[in-house]
């Protein structure tokens, strides 16, 4: 097999198998901490020695979670309570969880009560980015997660550690951002399953390898001839545009993936940690900057909807795939401007639910195919 | 004589359409088993023996519908959506939004003046709004599917279900039934049901005159009229409305001989 | 509010009632008078620091409070249709949302029909997030569609069980305070910090009162069908702040007594049977049928945790206390463990023979608190408990049959248990 299919195939591989990564680390003897979505301070856990790992949930229709889960709530957060409490995050030392929405607020007593061998580190953002006092809550807030990983690694982190890991995180977000850039030149190659599988992945991976593995890809790439997409191309957008099924849709219909605004995907690398008076200010300054998520609180309310339009006409899209997350309200509350402001720039909008707990891709796969018929 | 051949293989009941190369439609026909039966298979015979046709009088063979991946004789697919603008702007080129409520999915398409699809939306994955409700409905009731219509013509006045969930919606309408209410108003309120859900779907994607429906529940009188209510508007219904989508896919079928050169008038 | 009209009343409307009807109609009135004006009118959320306006003098509305009435008199169903249709919003969020956004669409276009109590287009919107998340997003899609700025208190969320530490306080007292500086600019007007503390302490003699009233009917029997507590609670929610509130409070206080004193009951002249503790919003467009329910199998749903949100205690002139308050109200703002604790208590308190659970199709976090909770409750408070689907506001959830065979349910334990004894 050549270099670069052997790299895509490692890709794969990590991106279906996260059990064979945690299991990797643990026999190298580190921690993990497991990271619900979106955003955690994982610095903080690398910094201390340890491994954060991206909590995605799975296709899967969970059973013992419906005793503490609402079916109307998203199936990304009942597939990870199911797996909490059938066993398979155990080699986890604790796990981290944002009170980004009312699912998690909910979820945070509902892991203690299912889950009771796996420590929960609950934190809140401060959605008021504005005040006065934001950053100097957010500062503290993340000191009181930094002591319980400190307490949980059994190392203190210290100001220089913390920003040298920092710097690390914004050279993994450029790579990733580089990476996401030529892989519109091999469209070939960078299918939307495979570009989904190195994203994925690198929410698993160390930082080091992910950066490492990626910068690889991107060098194996540029060797490779220039490819002109003739199909058709969308940019995503939602909280994760998967299983694979779905994503060979638009394979299928020769739809390339262009760019995405998915919470799973680029939102994690868009927004770097800017320079500042100490490592701790710079962590809390990056969730300061972050834009067009539906999750963080703007005082201009169609960034995110500006940024999706600008992002296809800048790709070449001609359409926005919106990945709506059944039951995920933060997005679907942004769903009517979203499919507006497309409309309206003239671009094609489509609905694509997006929900664990079904196999059944069936009216996804008529609207992409009806998209790419038009 | 040669021929082209559309099905649509829904998710109860089976359609075909044959069309010469004139564009005339030449024969229908429909069986009322859909995907993962008999139907698939029914249909293709039926429509072959009823006008004495052989497969080798077909020229092309396209398939639309929930069913359209796994007919072996097909020589292409399209998506439904694609196939129900193509047969309702074959049967109405004034025709600007189409809504097709089928067994299990409800459909609003936007057609601009050249019949092309401007954009579409579809139901949320939920029985309600869909002819399953009608059907569940229809068999609490102890009617046939077939007779809504009729029945609700008769009604005197319409009793709401609020509910919208399938399963609490029998319910009610068994505790309706208990309540000595004609059997005709509750029908009239089952219909409004749909039509309420169907509208509010039509409403996304805007409405643009002529409104024509499609689909078998297209056939049911009663969803038609308070469709038409809901939606304040006309509503255009072809008597071939239910054949729209195999008419589209026999068109589609002829467009790619016609690409290809292989149609000959 | 004005729904208790609606139902034909076999007993004239006790005079709190009609007081209550009053303020609400003046609250309306005063809000009106203010848009028509050009004078600027608010939107708040339930348990916006509502001492702010207050103290301003700016009036407000509460599209929460506006839903609930809305629903109660079968309206609403028109304003979550355009909101799902035209609009393009999904089922799934919360039915006060869907029928507020799609109500403000509507009454920004001419010559809309008015659905009383009519709301008038509002200026700008308060919020506070500590009912839930959702309604920084009501409130965003509001601003973006009615092009007018939010008054933002982030009230954060309290995780765990412990007191809110002093960094989040710090932080949601930094809020008011710039909050109060940012109004100053946006009304053209000075803010009257004498006029505040007045108002702080009137809202905190309110907010006394109502707990004893509510206390009251910890008494066997209970002088109050608990279900009059819904009805009262609006002026909670609209004029916690106002000695209007304190009228009415004093007015209601003295009916309990006198039910008391002559051991009658608003909940009837056939004595309840058992005791039941409702947790969950209320079904609002479904109120007379549980009522005429519950009656039915002589339960009196003497106490629900709804009504302690609006328990907003601080000490007037303590702005840590305030803004320890704040994010330490509403039922959403707890974990299930501290929730559970305080239902616990409650229970014993109001002696309860059972729970009567909504599960609110609208609101998740309470939902969640019904499902993490059972346990605690029936280990602590050693009660039994029974669920039932219904939604705050959109008739297309509640089922009627599901309602009564559940209570029923309920009723058949809580004898059993009773005879046991």
């Amino acid at each position: 097999m050549s270099d670069i299919n052997v790299l895509i195939s490692k890709f794969d591989f990590i991106a279906n198998n996260p059990k064979e990564v945690i299991d990797k680390y643990i026999a190298e003897g580190k921690k993990i901490i497991g990271c619900f979505p979106v955003y955690t301070p994982q610095p903080l856990v690398t910094a201390a020695g340890m491994v954060p790992m991206g909590m995605w949930g799975g296709q899967i229709t969970p059973t013992v979670a419906a005793k503490y889960n609402p079916i109307f709530t998203c199936s990304i957060m009942r597939s990870c309570l199911e797996f909490g409490m059938t066993g398979i995050f155990d080699q986890m030392s604790a796990v981290m969880m944002p009170m980004l929405c009312d699912t998690f607020r909910g979820m945070s007593s509902a892991w203690r009560a299912g889950v009771k061998n796996i420590p929960l580190i609950s934190f809140i953002h401060p959605q008021n980015r504005t005040d006065s006092g934001a950053l100097e809550f957010l500062i503290d807030e993340y000191k009181s997660v930094q002591e319980k990983l400190e307490a949980i690694a059994g190392v203190k982190i210290t100001d220089a550690t913390l920003s040298a890991t920092l710097d690390l995180y914004n050279t993994k977000n450029l790579v990733m951002r580089e990476f996401c850039d030529v892989a519109n030149d091999h469209l070939d190659i960078i299918t939307p399953v495979v570009r989904h599988n190195v994203m994925k992945s690198a929410t698993f991976l160390e930082i080091s390898e992910t950066i490492d593995m990626v910068k690889e890809l991107i060098n194996e790439l540029r060797n490779q001839q220039i490819c002109k997409w003739t199909g058709k191309k969308v940019i995503l957008t939602g909280i994760t545009a998967e299983p694979e099924e779905f994503l060979k849709i638009f394979e299928e219909n020769k739809i390339a993936v262009v760019g995405d605004d998915l919470a799973q995907e680029t939102r994690q690398y868009r927004t770097d940690y800017p320079s500042g008076n100490s490592a701790i200010e710079r962590l809390a300054a990056n969730w300061m900057e972050l834009k067009g998520c539906s999750m963080a609180h703007e005082t201009d309310h169609t960034i995110r909807g500006q940024m999706l339009v600008d992002m296809a006409k800048n790709k070449g899209a001609d359409c926005i795939a919106i990945c709506l997350m059944r039951f995920c309200d933060v997005e679907e509350y942004e769903y009517p401007y979203i499919s507006k402001m497309a409309e309206e720039a003239g671009l094609y909008s489509l609905c694509l639910e997006i929900d664990q707990s079904t196999q059944d891709n069936g009216q996804s796969r008529t609207k992409i195919q009806s998209y790419a018929e038009i | 004589m040669q021929y082209v051949l559309g099905i649509d293989i829904g998710s109860t009941a089976s359609k075909a359409v044959i069309m010469t190369y004139d564009r005339e439609i030449y024969a229908k026909t429909v069986v009322p088993h859909g995907t993962g039966s008999i139907g698939p298979k029914q249909v293709y015979e039926k429509i072959l023996s009823e006008n004495n046709l052989k497969k080798e009088d077909l020229s092309r063979i396209l398939v639309t519908g929930y069913g359209r991946f796994v007919f072996d004789d097909a020589d292409n697919q399209k998506s439904e959506i694609s196939c129900h603008a193509k047969g309702i702007n074959f049967l109405n080129p004034e025709v600007r939004t189409i809504i097709d409520i089928g067994g299990q999915d409800v459909k609003a398409i936007r057609l601009n003046e050249k019949g092309m699809i401007l954009n579409f939306v579809m139901n949320d994955k939920c029985a309600a709004g869909t002819g399953r409700f009608l059907d569940t409905m229809a068999n609490i009731l102890n009617v046939k599917t077939s007779e809504l219509g009729s029945l609700s013509e008769k009604a005197e006045k319409v009793v709401t279900i609020s509910n919208t969930c399938t399963v609490f919606a029998e319910s009610e309408v068994i505790s309706q039934l208990s309540n000595n209410v004609r059997l005709e108003d509750l029908v009239a309120g089952i219909n409004k049901s749909v039509a309420k859900r169907v509208a509010s779907l039509a409403f996304r994607v805007g409405i643009a005159t002529e409104v024509a429906m499609s689909g078998g529940v297209a056939l049911n009188k009663g969803v038609v009229k308070s469709l038409s209510e809901e939606l304040k508007i006309d509503i255009f219904v072809h008597e071939d409305c239910q054949f729209a989508g195999a008419l589209g896919a026999a068109l589609f079928a002829l467009e790619e001989l016609e690409k290809k050169g292989d149609a000959i008038t | 509010m004005s729904k208790t009209q609606e139902q034909k009343p076999k007993r004239q409307l006790a005079k709190s009632m009609i007081m209550v009807n009053e303020q609400t109609a003046k609250v309306y009135a005063e809000a009106r008078e203010a848009a028509e004006k050009g004078e600027p009118i608010g939107w708040s959320t339930a348990i916006f620091p509502q001492e702010l306006c207050e103290t301003f003098g700016i009036p407000l509305v509460y599209p929460e409070n506006n839903a609930a009435a809305v629903s109660a008199r079968h309206l609403g169903g028109q304003f979550i249709s355009h909101a799902e249709g035209e609009m393009r919003y999904p089922i799934n969020i919360c039915s006060y949302a869907r029928l507020n956004i799609g109500m403000a669409d509507k009454i920004t276009q001419p010559g809309w029909e008015k659905v009383e109590p009519a709301m008038p287009v509002p200026t700008f919107l308060t919020l506070a997030n500590n009912s839930c998340t959702q309604l920084m997003k009501w409130y965003e899609n509001l601003s973006r569609n009615l092009d007018i700025p939010i008054f933002f208190v982030d009230c954060l969320y309290n995780y765990y069980e412990e007191e809110p530490a002093p960094h989040k306080v710090k932080y949601v007292r930094n809020q008011i305070e710039n909050t109060i500086k940012k109004m100053e600019e946006f009304f053209g007007k000075k803010f009257d910090w004498d006029k505040f503390l007045e108002v702080q302490k009137i809202s905190q003699i309110n907010r006394i009162m109502f707990n004893e009233i509510v206390s009251l009917n910890s008494r066997k029997p209970a002088p109050m069908n608990g279900f009059d507590l819904f009805n009262y609670m609006s002026s909670l929610v609209l004029c916690r702040g106002k000695e209007s509130t304190t009228r009415i409070l004093e007015q209601l206080k003295k009916e309990i007594e006198e039910h008391i004193a002559n051991g009658t009951s608003t909940y009837g002249s056939k004595p309840e049977q058992y005791r039941v503790h409702w947790e969950g919003i209320a079904c609002w467009p479904n109120l007379g049928y549980n009522l005429k329910t519950l009656k039915k199998y002589d339960v009196n749903c003497v106490m629900n945790g709804y009504v302690t949100a609006w328990d907003v205690a601080y000490e007037p002139g303590d702005m840590d206390g305030m803004a320890k308050a704040y994010q330490t109200s509403s039922t959403n703002s707890f974990s299930t463990p501290s929730i559970m604790e305080k239902r616990t208590e409650s229970i014993e308190k109001f002696s309860c023979d059972g729970m009567l659970c909504h599960v609110n199709r609208s609101c998740k976090l309470m939902t969640f608190h019904i499902f993490v909770g059972r346990d605690i409750i029936e280990e602590k408070a050693k009660i039994p408990t029974t669920n039932f689907d219904g939604d705050q506001s959109d008739t297309r959830v509640f089922s009627e049959a599901q309602f009564e065979t559940r209570l029923q349910g309920l009723v058949e334990v809580m004898k059993a248990n009773k005879e046991a004894k």
